[in-house]
């Protein structure tokens, strides 16, 4: 399915949209600027309209734990006080004077398809910023994007010459590379292998606006209470480890590798409790972590015994490493202790420099700033307690950087 | 193995209620082999408390020997290799489609598999008619073979050429300085030749490719009316096989429109390298199983086994292989059972409907903004 000029065309009908697309962005481009006081009220409305119920049953059908909780954090994040604090704290007081904030032009954004409502939420940043918005549906996506998106178009009909919506496979990288021709930006989100393929894709003069994939971890010094347990336990279980900002290493500040099996076995109870009380609904994960438990135990069977430094709890794992780096975990309970010595730090972490984001910290009050200093010098954009590593907060960058900004450029105009 | 090569030997490859009961006594035949053979897979049953040595080979065998022999899933086989008979009695070993090298598991094929294959692919493939003794052109959207690759879908493109006396061969991925790159154009300048010939012409490959190649083809306009009776063959894993599924009907109608092919003669295979078994599609394009596969689906908490129409763990089963423990094993993917008769092609086996894959295999995606919306919900 298809969205272009406000109207829903077949897949099959790509090739004839995108060859009448130039002509008419050009002419879009040639007219009066986006309103973006419209867009404002067009997203607030769709926002009360997904709160009112209207699109529950759609919602329901998800893959996802909490549908009804998600529907209430995206009300939230479209409704206009929302939206105007991102405008006003990521591009705050830029256009003055000679200075002008203005669009990038034509953003081509490729969405992952392992988020629900990332597809949507792309095209809201990019016509926020005021730019004509290319969206390439991820495979898995269901029709609940299409729905949404046509729905704005519906409630500010303005906006149709700014959507278009393609169901493109990944497979067809022509029609890709000409989505990609069009376009002054292309957002691309994923892991390594995604951002690559899109660098290939990429005509050498379009910006390339990389949301990469971002490993996270905590870092425990000194004295730890039992009540600091819990909350990485908490983190661990209800993030599943699958955001950027969840937790994959715990590192301890000692060279003792006695320290983290003293560790691991306190931990161990602590995590396998929390696991528990925060279990997945979705079958495809509940088929991992079964899939994956039955595969530790028929190795434990061929290895003879369990490895000592796999402590396994039901439904969770802590496996205590003799190495340093940080790397992904497992995920969904399963998490890694490594030692990381403070005098250690730099060269450990930037040997991970690129993946750098999140960094949830126990330790005593005085080694506070030092060791926030320290990791923000590595190349870590967020430093937290690990109750607090997926939370956020009004007015916080993303990956060390501001999304809308990277939506826009700068335009002096001197007379 | 009398057994193994009784079964592969029936004549009715979709006979399932036939041959229950010799599948059966193959399968214990093959476990018992496997169990005194191979240390790990020893070790494994012994573990799980299953001795197939107290289950008599000729008395009843019970009902539920495929339910209780222990299932062993395909991460394991990437996380090391198993083998059950000496190395120099594996002509062939044949490992998963990993991109990165890593991840791959690594399977030996017995000389007896082999047989037993070329038997199987015989019947399976008489079924819809892919065997001819007039010669045809190959186009094969694959790996031009070489000595650097080992992986199974190379092996299966390549031997599926077989299936009449072949003429010529193009390979689309075409081994240059050290790496694999898709050549379209050589493969259209190629097409236009055949269009003129008096033989058939048959496509065989990675779905994802043949694809890429008619829409290439349609936005250059450029058609072609392949001579009467050629066939397009897929396959090449079940990633890219759920992956392409949404593009059937765009695919049958370019197939249609560009090359000249009706949906009747676009012929769709699978198998995996853990479970070498070929299955082929039906008319309906549903994958029916042959009497050399049972498919258990089990529940994704309790791997217990459930009923036709239910969302499970595919559990996979085969006694063709004797040189890798592989006679019970369970992929990454989701899947259904659904009765034959659902079908209504005519054939009663049941089919098998792959709908997912087991979640996440990566971290998810965290977008400013959007990304607030998932923590806030964790």
């Amino acid at each position: 399915m298809i969205i272009a000029f406000g109207k829903r065309f077949k897949s099959n009908e790509q090739d004839k949209i995108l060859s009448l697309m130039e002509d008419r962005i050009n002419k879009t481009l040639s007219g009066k600027s986006l309103d973006i006081q419209k867009v404002i009220n067009a997203i607030d409305a769709l926002g009360k309209e997904i709160g009112s119920g209207i699109y529950d049953e759609k919602i329901k059908k998800l893959p996802i734990d909490d549908p009804l909780q998600y529907k209430d954090m995206a009300v939230n994040m479209l409704s206009k006080e929302a939206l105007e604090t991102k405008l006003k704290t990521e591009l705050g007081e830029v256009s003055q004077g000679n200075t002008k904030i203005m669009p990038l032009g034509v953003i081509f954004h490729i969405a992952a398809g392992n988020m629900e409502g990332l597809p949507a939420y792309c095209m809201a940043e990019g016509l926020l910023t005021g730019n004509i918005n290319i969206l390439k549906l991820p495979q898995a996506d269901n029709d609940l994007s299409v729905e949404i998106i046509e729905r704005l178009i519906a409630i500010e009909p303005n906006l149709a010459d700014y959507i278009y919506v393609f169901d493109t496979p990944s497979s067809d990288i022509r029609g890709m590379e000409k989505m990609a021709a069009l376009s002054d930006g292309i957002s691309v989100w994923g892991g390594d292998e995604a951002v690559l393929a899109v660098r290939r894709l990429a005509p050498p003069t379009a910006k390339l606006i990389e949301w990469g994939h971002k490993l996270g971890f905590a870092y425990i010094s000194g004295e730890y209470k039992e009540s600091d347990l819990s909350d990485i336990a908490l983190h661990i279980a209800v993030t599943k480890q699958l955001l950027c900002s969840s937790c994959q290493v715990i590192y301890l500040d000692t060279e003792d590798m006695e320290e983290l099996y003293t560790f691991g076995k306190r931990f161990l109870p602590i995590l396998e409790q929390a696991v528990n009380v925060h279990s997945s609904n979705s079958i495809g994960t509940r088929a991992n972590i079964t899939l994956r438990s039955y595969t530790d135990m028929l190795w434990s069977f061929i290895s003879d015994k369990n490895s000592p430094d796999m402590l396994k709890g039901k439904g969770c794992s802590v496996k205590i490493c003799g190495d340093n780096g940080l790397e992904l975990s497992p995920m969904l309970g399963n998490v890694l202790v490594k030692r990381l010595p403070r005098k250690n730090i730099v060269p450990v972490l930037r040997k991970s420099k690129g993946y750098l984001q999140t960094a949830g910290l126990i330790c005593s009050e005085k080694d506070k700033i030092e060791l926030c200093r320290i990791f923000a010098q590595c190349g870590i954009t967020k430093i937290t307690t690990p109750k607090e590593m997926s939370e956020t907060h009004l007015g916080e960058g993303h990956d060390g950087e501001y999304a809308l900004r990277r939506y826009t450029r700068i335009v002096n105009e001197y007379f | 193995m009398k057994y193994r090569n009784k079964l592969f030997s029936y004549k009715k490859p979709y006979d399932l209620k036939a041959t229950n009961e010799l599948l059966k006594k193959a399968i214990l035949e093959n476990c018992l082999y496997q169990y005194k053979n191979c240390k790990e897979y020893r070790k494994i049953l012994d573990g799980m408390g299953f001795d197939p040595q107290k289950i008599g080979t000729n008395s009843d065998i019970p009902d539920n020997i495929l339910e209780k022999i222990p299932v062993i899933p395909t991460m394991l086989f990437k996380r090391m290799k198993m083998f059950s008979m000496p190395k120099w009695k594996i002509p062939i070993k044949a490992t998963s489609s990993g991109t990165s090298g890593k991840n791959v598991s690594e399977i030996g094929f017995d000389a007896g598999a082999l047989i037993c294959g070329l038997k199987m692919v015989l019947k399976v493939g008489g079924e819809r008619k892919v065997f001819s003794l007039t010669p045809c052109h190959y186009v094969i959207m694959g790996y031009q073979p070489h000595k650097s690759n080992k992986t199974a879908v190379a092996k299966t493109a390549f031997g599926a050429t077989l299936f009449t006396p072949c003429l010529s061969r193009t390979y689309i991925l075409k081994y240059k300085n050290g790496k694999y790159l898709p050549d379209f154009d050589g493969i259209i300048s190629r097409l236009k030749t055949l269009e003129r010939s008096s033989f058939t012409c048959r496509f065989m490959g990675f779905p994802a490719y043949t694809y890429f190649l008619l829409k290439i083809m349609e936005e250059k306009g450029i058609k072609i009316k392949l001579p009467k009776g050629s066939k397009i063959l897929l396959g090449g894993g079940w990633k890219q096989f759920y992956a392409e599924q949404p593009d059937k009907s765009e695919f049958y109608r370019l197939s249609k429109e560009i090359l000249g092919i009706n949906e009747e003669n676009i012929i769709e295979f699978f198998g995996a390298v853990e479970h070498p078994v070929l299955y082929c599609d039906c008319k309906k394009h549903h994958f029916h199983v042959p009497i050399y596969s049972r498919v258990l689906i089990r529940d994704v908490d309790t791997l217990k086994p459930l009923g036709y129409g239910e969302t499970g763990l595919v559990n996979l089963i085969t006694p063709m292989v004797k040189a890798t423990p592989v006679l019970s094993v369970m992929t990454d993917d989701l899947g259904i059972l659904h009765k034959g008769e659902e079908c209504g092609c005519g054939n009663s086996s049941p089919y098998l409907e792959i709908v997912g894959r087991v979640a996440p295999d990566s971290i998810k995606t965290c977008a400013a903004g959007a990304a607030e919306m998932l923590e806030k919900i964790m």
